[in-house]
């Protein structure tokens, strides 16, 4: 069959149907998010009980998964591991895109999108979500200057404002002060987002400390993962993709190494929970461990979202095997995910009667409607696409570039595979 | 020498600075509150209270200067002004003259300070008030000063809607076939045991015991046909109210109020409404979480089987070559 | 840095350094993660009587007419609250305005805010809509505006006419102890709390007082005066918001007595 569309379409590339397929999305997206713009959030199945869903968890999760930017390049220019600059790339430029990404789902997520702009001028520094609106804003500038190296590769670019291009790539040079900037503030914001459902005593179910530790190391592993499985996927798919397989073998090995004590808190956080009735957490662990999020939370979240990749990604064998490397780390993005939906369902689908003697407990349900759901497509669209348009155009994802400055340093040029 | 480039950028850098901060500046500011009405004007309070005049309008009181069956039986009498102190606005026995026609705003909000909107209108929601004019023997509203509600502080407002002289109606809490359901919002612990009853199966409702309405008709204008006249306002339900349906069988025992001839019969009540449920938060909750969908389970479960079958597909195919090839083997030695 | 050295700029740069450092300590003790209302002239307080409640919903009518809010957010919500004594009882549940809101701490552009008087204001001009108040509010006291009411209010003008705007789609909205009226009244030289005009809506709307209002750094004044008598309870008080809505719980006593004509 695909033979027979061969034929009918002889000058479509797989590329271009990819594109035209990210295309259809990012429409449908644009589309949804029209409506959303116009009609207000009532199309949403949002409601006063469940005020955040769908949208929050993408704008989280794209969050986390760009935390591989400020962990790799921390890694490069503050621990000195030169060796993984172009992987810490890929990472930087993956971060920008999913901040992007985690923007774009706010600006929907938002009851007034128009006036997104007074979280930065007027502040209350009591709220964690001020604190994550700013560290993020800050954050964003930092991506954006460690990015411009990378869109300075941009041919275009550089025939039309060859000076421009050459002050961006001097920007490389600041690198060490940005990776600072950068591991300050992702470290304060990736777990602020877990302390912004921690720090709520209405809701029993996310009233703990762990919460911000469990954003941050799942957003370390999910953020490590998602580059490394990116890099690979797109050096099988593309010859312009070039990746050194060591390399990340041996990134891949600290993944499931961080997996051990992401597992080890998430397992206490859970059993922690079973021991004492509290109206309202119990309850909501019951939601999560045996109501309508069982599922995702034994099998996507825990099994395939920690034990099976650290296991994985621990033992050599399955580790130097690229497909069963790359099933570990699709996987853990998959978990850091699934993750982030547990927690922000768990609490909300259970309500506490605020009446006065014994508190009792009720459940609501929440499905996002196709308004979201669509909105949501097209903005995970806009990241593929990006990330798509990098590779190809600005090599984001090449392990034989090696910065101009660092021939001075000893480093040879690895060996790279076409994966 | 700036470059054209460099101008126009400074140039959309100022202008977009001048745009955001008279944006800044606008949403800074208060709203401005109304104006004060200019005083003496003939629509004055209609103006900024259209609602209220609608509903006004639409009422007795609205209605009280213009009604014909008022002003042909004033025109009948000789247009005495006794009539005028109610259905007149501040008439004045000793001029004859009225400040308006009809029951205006007035009647009620005055004296009107000088100063409105900043100032309020005056009104006296004590039974005083309404008791100017509806304290006419012939209204028999003495029997109100009688009743609990009066005796527990409440005014005539608590169930009667002062604008559009009518009874209250709590939208969206109760439906209002007669003023029974605004009865029953408060009173709703008397609902429990009274809509199982025999009465209320006969269709009897609050109104007809507790105010004297007759049973089946609901309409002040058919039961009381003299405007002058009120129901007891009392609520306490006298051995006249009884009388009104059992008459019959007062000294006549041993017959069974159903099969007695009771009145009511022909009358055909209307049904008591069903006990108005005070209105909670329409919370979308349940008693338990919705259950773990078996499709959404059984589905993942085969997405997970087939993956799983592709991967072990090898070692199967290679298990099954070696028990065929066995069986194979098995055979031949056989044979 | 020798002496010959230390010239005037030197000193102005030490001066400006330690300044500097003074100011910032005084900027650590004011670090405090929680904020807390302040304490002003008057500290607003409601009391609900269960004993008189009868759970009519005309508090919520009168609430949703002078507020304008539309029939499906109620402000003020009325809810079955079990048996005493074989009579029904309810709580109404306007905003408790707490002393220690979650719902101010969490806001991210300080849109809801103090006020000295007790009351939990919301600037609906900051509001961006993020929704954070309303997960965190333990009573479930704020709506949000999935959408704009348009179109008549059907409490208006039976229960009130409105006294404040509509407020604009995507933003919460909940009970302000309708301090529109406590501040005109203020000005117009009335006490809230006894006199109609100044006193919110549903204290005055309810047909068997089991509402009051007042405030309670007046020794004399209604609430004050009902608190020191009777025992009250407040909601979730387990949570330590600090809330200024009291009730006085049902006392089948007091709902057994009848009149006597």
């Amino acid at each position: 069959m695909i033979a027979k569309l061969r034929a009918k379409f002889p000058t479509t590339t797989p590329w271009i149907t990819w594109l035209g397929a990210l295309g259809l999305l990012l429409a449908i997206g644009l589309t949804c998010g029209i409506l959303i713009f116009w009609r207000g959030l009532a199309i949403t199945n949002l409601t006063d009980l469940v005020p955040w869903g769908l949208w929050i968890t993408i704008d989280l999760s794209s969050i986390a998964l760009s935390a591989g930017a400020f962990s790799l390049c921390a890694a490069v220019y503050l621990a000195g591991l030169k060796r993984y600059e172009p992987v810490a790339r890929t990472a930087t430029f993956i971060g920008l895109i999913g901040y992007s990404m985690a923007m774009l789902s706010l600006m929907l997520d938002i009851g007034r999108p128009d006036r997104f702009w007074h979280a930065l001028v007027y502040w209350n520094t009591h709220s964690l979500l001020w604190e994550v609106t700013m560290c993020v804003c800050l954050y964003l500038i930092v991506l954006v200057l460690e990015a411009m190296p990378i869109l300075a590769k941009l041919e275009w670019l550089r025939k039309r404002f060859p000076k421009i291009t050459a002050k961006m790539e001097h920007v490389h040079h600041y690198a060490p002060y940005l990776a600072i900037a950068g591991l300050c503030l992702s470290m304060l914001h990736q777990s602020s987002l877990g302390a912004v459902y921690g720090v709520l005593k209405a809701r029993p179910f996310w009233y703990k400390p762990e919460m911000a530790a469990l954003f941050m190391f799942s957003a370390l592993v999910g953020g490590i993962s998602l580059t490394i499985f990116a890099s690979m996927l797109s050096a099988r798919l593309t010859p312009k993709a070039r990746v050194n397989d060591t390399l990340l073998e041996r990134v891949a090995h600290f993944v499931g190494w961080a997996l051990v004590p992401y597992l080890y808190i998430r397992t206490w956080d859970w059993l922690a929970m079973t021991y004492t009735y509290q109206p309202g957490r119990s309850e909501g662990l019951d939601v999560m461990t045996k109501g309508p999020l069982s599922f995702n939370f034994w099998i996507v979240e825990i099994l395939f979202g920690a034990i099976v990749p650290m296991i994985l990604l621990l033992k050599q064998g399955t580790r130097q095997n690229r497909f069963w490397r790359m099933a570990a780390l699709a996987m853990v993005v998959g978990g850091v995910i699934a993750y982030r939906w547990d927690i922000n369902l768990g609490g909300f689908l259970v309500v506490v009667s605020y009446l006065p003697g014994e508190a009792t407990v009720a459940y609501t349900s929440y499905f996002p409607s196709l308004v979201e759901i669509g909105a949501g497509l097209g903005v995970i669209a806009f990241g593929l696409m990006a990330f798509s348009l990098g590779v190809r155009y600005l090599k984001v994802v090449d392990h034989r570039y090696v910065a101009q400055e660092h021939e001075t340093v000893k480093s040879e040029a690895p060996e790279t595979v076409l994966a | 020498m700036f470059t054209r480039f460099k101008r126009l950028s400074i140039a959309l850098i100022f202008a977009l600075a001048a745009a955001g901060g008279t944006l800044m500046a606008a949403n800074a500011q208060d709203a401005t509150p109304p104006a004060p009405i200019p005083q003496g004007s003939e629509q004055d309070c209609a103006a900024c209270h259209a609602d209220y005049q609608m509903s006004w309008q639409s009422g007795l009181h609205g209605q009280a200067g213009d009604d014909p069956v008022f002003l042909k039986a004033w025109e009948d009498q000789g247009k005495p002004g006794a009539c005028l102190i109610c259905h007149d606005t501040g008439y004045d026995p000793a001029t004859g003259i009225s400040e308006a026609k009809g029951v205006t705003c007035l009647a009620c909000h005055s004296p009107a300070p000088d100063n409105h909107p900043a100032n309020n209108m005056p009104v006296d929601k004590s039974t005083d008030l309404c008791g100017k004019c509806h304290s006419d023997s012939r209204f028999a509203s003495d029997n109100w000063m009688m009743s609990a509600h009066y005796q527990r502080a409440m005014t005539c407002s608590v169930c009667h809607n002062p604008h559009s002289a009518g009874m209250k109606t709590v939208e969206g809490f109760a439906t209002t076939e007669d003023a029974s359901s605004l009865c029953q919002n408060c009173h709703k612990d008397a609902m429990d045991n009274f809509p199982s009853s025999k009465h209320a199966e006969a269709g009897v409702t609050c109104v007809n015991c507790h105010l004297g309405f007759n049973v089946g008709s609901a309409d002040a204008n058919v039961d009381f046909a003299d405007a002058h006249k009120a129901p007891d306002h009392s609520f306490i339900p006298t051995l006249e109210t009884c009388n009104k349906c059992h008459s019959t069988q007062m000294h006549a025992p041993g017959q069974s109020v159903a099969a007695a001839a009771i009145k009511i019969e022909e009358a055909g009540g209307t049904s008591t409404p069903e006990p108005t449920p005070v209105q909670v938060s329409t919370l979308p909750v349940t008693n338990e979480p919705t259950p773990v969908s078996p499709v959404g389970y059984a589905g993942l479960a085969g997405l997970v089987g087939l993956a799983a079958g592709m991967v072990l597909a090898p070692w199967l195919e290679r298990f099954y070559h070696r028990v065929s090839k066995q069986h194979q083997h098995e055979e031949e030695h056989h044979e | 840095m020798s002496d010959a050295n230390f010239s005037r700029r030197d000193f102005i740069k030490l001066t400006a350094v330690g300044a500097a450092a003074v100011a910032g300590t005084r900027l650590v003790k004011e670090a405090r993660a929680s904020s807390s209302s302040p304490a002003g002239e008057h500290q607003w307080a409601m009391v609900i009587d269960q004993s008189k409640c009868t759970g009519c919903n005309y508090c919520t009518l009168a609430c949703q007419a002078h507020n304008d809010t539309a029939p499906e957010n109620q402000w003020n919500v009325v809810s079955e609250a079990g048996e005493v004594g074989g009579h029904k009882t309810y709580i109404a549940r306007p905003c408790m305005q707490c002393a220690k809101a979650p719902c101010v701490e969490v806001c991210m552009v300080g849109a809801s805010y103090y006020r000295d008087d007790g009351i939990v204001m919301m600037d609906y001009d900051k509001c961006i809509g993020c929704r954070y108040c309303e997960a965190a509010c333990p009573y479930q006291a704020r709506v949000f505006n999935w959408e704009k009411f348009e179109g008549k209010n059907p409490a208006v003008p039976e229960w009130g006419s409105p006294e404040v705007e509509r407020r604009p789609r995507g933003v919460p909205e909940k009970c302000s102890f309708c301090y529109h009226r406590i501040d005109r009244g203020l000005e117009l030289g009335l006490i809230p709390g006894v006199d109609a005009d100044a006193t919110p809506a549903c204290v005055g709307a309810c047909p068997t007082g089991a509402r009051m209002f007042g405030d309670l750094n007046d020794k004399n004044s209604l609430v004050s005066l009902v608190l020191k008598e009777h025992a009250s309870y407040r909601l979730r008080d387990d949570l330590a918001t600090g809330p200024r809505v009291y009730y006085l719980p049902a006392d089948p006593k007091e709902m057994d007595t009848e009149v006597k004509s």
